[in-house]
């Protein structure tokens, strides 16, 4: 073993690491369906989701749904680097 | 969820959780597509083939305009349902992104029509079995592979006959190819 690689503080946190494994394995998905999934509240999901945003990590748009409107998330090459690195420091903790 | 701090565990086991969570999230409502182009296709077909061999009307061609209702009914409905959907899977891009292409090379080949010598509905058959064993292989709706199989099976037969009889076989392919999986997929969409 070579010692303890650091773990990416934007991802080791529960509610952002939830988000980012489940957007890995979808195209992309709305802020309600990542809400019901990670069984979250909307303040905070939307906090982490601004935060993973600004990292380049996902990717936000908004739209209208007829008059609702609607965020919807998919995430980035950015994003799936940093996931990959993250997974790989983990390793190291877990042998 | 809160916020608390993760052991490597902790977070492998989200980490799986959430990759199971999004992976039994396919949008349904493929059946639709099928059904639609089974009947209008195997009806164009049908009627072509009559109105030519039967009958000494001199456009039996124009029974293909029912496709372009069809086209605009297939797009619409589309857009409808991804903009329903609360997610969209890999899945679901990649069987829209086939039929794409699909649609894109059958409209090449009709495109060059006389080129074939008018037996382009051979290797429409073609596209069609292509498109639709590939959505059974997606699925894995075995119907749907062996629709794929039988549209194969229909190209290589409109290849050997008439280009009048290819129309009763494309009609008869196309009900074997597209109306029998799709009505199987139907029933278990519910």
């Amino acid at each position: 073993m070579n010692g303890f690689k650091p773990l990416d503080p934007l991802l080791h946190s529960q509610l952002r690491l939830a988000v980012v494994s489940l957007l890995l394995g979808v195209e992309s998905a709305e802020f309600t369906f990542i809400k019901e999934k990670t069984q979250s509240t909307a303040g905070n999901l939307s906090v982490q989701l601004d935060k993973l945003s600004e990292a380049g990590y996902i990717k936000i748009e908004k739209s209208f749904k007829g008059k609702k409107p609607v965020t919807t998330c998919k995430i980035t090459k950015a994003g799936i680097t940093a996931f990959e690195a993250y997974v790989n420091a983990l390793k190291g903790y877990i042998e | 969820m809160s916020e608390k701090e993760l052991t490597g565990q902790e977070s492998l086991d989200l980490i799986r959780e959430m990759i199971q969570q999004a992976k039994s999230n396919y949008q349904k409502g493929g059946s639709f597509h099928f059904l639609l182009w089974g009947w209008v296709v195997m009806f164009a077909n049908f009627t072509h083939y009559y109105l030519e061999a039967f009958t000494s009307y001199e456009m039996p061609y124009i029974v293909w305009v029912v496709t372009f209702p069809a086209g605009i009914i297939s797009a619409v409905y589309g857009a409808r349902r991804k903009r329903k959907a609360m997610v969209t899977s890999h899945l679901d891009r990649m069987y829209g992104q086939v039929w794409v292409i699909v649609g894109v090379g059958v409209i090449v080949t009709l495109t060059f029509m006389p080129k074939l010598s008018y037996n382009h509905n051979a290797v429409i058959l073609l596209f069609a079995a292509v498109g639709t064993y590939i959505s059974g292989q997606l699925l894995r709706f075995r119907p749907l592979v062996f629709g794929g199989l039988a549209l194969i099976a229909a190209s290589i037969i409109a290849f050997s006959v008439s280009v009048t009889d290819q129309y009763l076989v494309g009609g008869i392919g196309i009900f074997a190819g597209y109306l029998i999986p799709g009505y199987i997929l139907k029933s278990k969409e519910k």
